[in-house]
């Protein structure tokens, strides 16, 4: 075997080798074609067409009649405002509450992985039986309602959680927000302690206090994490769904959370309207492009940060 | 990655005792809110229904009511047909762990290791698949999937996510620091390269693919959109999907939907316990692997 490998040229080698690259990409190409090019091509090109799941009639082509009816039609509105809305209503408090409790984690300086664990632990459960869960502390007699009069000193009051048009969209972010809280926690937590020491001991030399190290060092250094949590919250409440459709389907007020993805989801399985369900898909598409974009740009810039 | 080393720089910033304590009450007390729908969910399940809708709610069970497991196990219909939805859980989420792991390593193996033409394409193409999110593709996936026949199936549930772009970056990045030398040495030993891959690479990546796996297997057992839409069979239902249906016909019944909920959760808690550095480290793989 060995002299036989010794007589052949070096590039005969490389030629053999290069095969074997390519047979061991192969599986990934056939997979990827089938299951997302395909896919998202297809979600295009269906944008124009009329078709029905379920009816054998083969699409027709009708240009951008299904793009002028849904940018005309108010149910497609209130999907961008119901999604908005959550998005908003959601991340910002997550980034927020996230930070807050990652610092306060970092600063008093132990057991790092016990409270990590502590408030992790809801992001374990699946998004469904989250949902349910809150589901009965949201029910008129559940512990949400007991809270909300403790802490009022009233008694018997009924906050509608999940049947008042406004209530129910804030019920929606709370869920969200409890489950994702340690998920966000954990990527800032990563991102102080990247933070240098030697940043630390530079201020101290200089004679820089306690509150001012933080207020001048850790906060400023921690904007590119905040971008990049920022823009993570957003594209991952973008895509909200499970929620949504566990409370609606067990009877609470559709249109308030009625958010794009489950206008998606039921446009092609209930009404089984492929093209226009296809057009909220590009529309989707095309914004989350935008928002992952802007996020490649800002965890580039985050490697020169220091 | 973050226990072990705690944070070099914040320990500079480390307050009086006072302030310590003051934080830690703070933390404790955001702690414990948080934890409460946990501790609600665990309690209630061992409650009987007129109990948990009781005001104010009691927290300690008053009697056992082991009865709301069985209505959940049982379902609607007296069918027990949630076992099976638990295995068809466990058997998808294992399988799709599984060939993720594989594919994406080869897949990683030959973009961090080789050297032909078109790589670069390659790897540009299944970046891009990155940008695309799933909801956004779903209802031409699920075409295709009736096309192939795949409707109330385990191929159905399965063969969509046999692989991930976020497997293949995570596997090229890890095995980018992969010694070639290792490699060339049982080349001139005559190896064969799929053997190469088998025996020395894959065995040699322990870390990355068990974060790989424990992540992939995490996000199957929390998948409700594609299984709600390509297993309307009961047979074929995963636990999540299950839960949808239960909530739906059960509403009343809230401890034995407690009971559903705590049962769908004890394989993941358990792993949780256990294997907590790969779920809590996964996470931040995730941030870091942007970069």
């Amino acid at each position: 075997m060995n002299t036989e490998r010794k007589g052949k040229k070096r590039r005969g080698v490389e030629q053999v080798q290069a095969r074997w690259g390519w047979y061991f990409v192969i599986p990934a190409i056939v997979f990827f074609s089938i299951f997302s090019f395909y896919p998202i091509i297809n979600a295009f090109t269906l944008s124009f067409f009329k078709k029905n799941m379920i009816s054998p009639i083969p699409p027709r082509f009708i240009g951008l009649e299904n793009y002028i009816y849904v940018l005309q039609s108010s149910d497609f509105w209130n999907s961008v405002r119901a999604t908005l809305t959550f998005t908003l209503g959601t991340f910002i408090p997550l980034v927020i509450a996230s930070l807050v409790i990652a610092l306060l984690i970092t600063l008093q300086g132990r057991n790092f992985r016990l409270w990590q664990l502590l408030y992790y632990s809801p992001a374990v459960l699946s998004s469904a039986v989250a949902a349910l869960i809150w589901m009965l502390i949201f029910t008129p007699t559940g512990i949400a309602n007991q809270f909300v009069n403790t802490l009022r000193n009233t008694s018997g009051m009924d906050m509608r959680w999940l049947s008042s048009g406004e209530m129910v969209q804030i019920s929606t972010m709370i869920v969200y927000f409890w489950k994702y809280i340690g998920y966000f926690t954990v990527l800032y937590i990563t991102g102080i302690t990247k933070i240098p020491a030697v940043i630390y001991e530079a201020a101290t030399i200089d004679g820089a206090s306690r509150s001012q190290a933080f207020f001048k060092i850790t906060l400023p250094l921690l904007k590119p994490t905040t971008a990049l949590v920022s823009i993570v919250a957003m594209l991952q409440c973008l895509k909200t769904f499970s929620t949504q459709f566990l409370f609606t389907q067990s009877g609470a007020p559709k249109a308030p959370i009625n958010v794009i993805t489950l206008n998606i989801y039921n446009t092609a399985l209930k009404d089984y309207n492929v093209g226009r369900a296809s057009v909220m898909s590009i529309l989707l598409f095309v914004t989350m492009l935008i928002l992952t974009i802007i996020q490649l740009k800002v965890s580039r810039s985050d490697d020169v940060t220091y | 990655m973050m226990s072990k080393a705690i944070s070099p720089g914040a320990s500079k910033l480390q307050f009086s005792l006072g302030i310590d304590i003051i934080i830690r009450i703070l933390l404790l007390l955001f702690a414990v809110i948080i934890l409460v729908p946990l501790v609600f969910m665990v309690t209630a399940s061992f409650m009987p229904s007129s109990e948990i809708t009781h005001m104010p709610y009691r927290w300690i069970p008053s009697r056992i009511a082991w009865n709301n497991f069985y209505r959940a196990l049982a379902g609607n219909d007296g069918s027990f047909v949630y076992i099976r939805n638990i295995l068809n859980s466990l058997f998808v989420s294992v399988t799709v762990a599984f060939t993720t792991v594989i594919l994406s390593s080869i897949t990683g193996y030959s973009l961090a290791k080789f050297n032909f033409k078109g790589k670069h394409i390659v790897f540009m193409g299944i970046m891009m698949t990155m940008m695309i999110p799933f909801e956004t593709i779903m209802v031409p996936m699920y075409m295709v999937a009736l096309k192939l026949g795949m409707q109330n199936s385990y191929q159905g549930l399965i063969v969509p996510f046999m692989m991930n772009a976020f497997g293949v970056f995570l596997m090229r990045q890890y095995l980018q620091t992969f010694p070639k030398d290792i490699m060339d040495a049982a080349r001139i030993d005559g190896c064969s390269e799929p053997k190469i891959f088998r025996s020395i690479v894959f065995v040699n990546s322990g870390p990355a693919i068990a974060s790989l796996a424990i992540l992939t297997f995490r996000q199957q057992w929390d998948n409700l959109m594609w299984p709600l839409m390509i297993a309307q069979d009961k047979k074929f239902k995963t636990i999540p999907t299950y839960i949808v249906s239960f909530a739906e016909e059960k509403l009343s019944d809230e401890g034995a939907m407690m009971a559903a909920a705590l049962i769908a959760s004890i394989p993941v808690i358990i792993m949780f316990l256990t294997l907590s550095k790969y779920f809590v480290g996964g996470s931040s793989v995730y941030s870091s692997g942007k970069e």
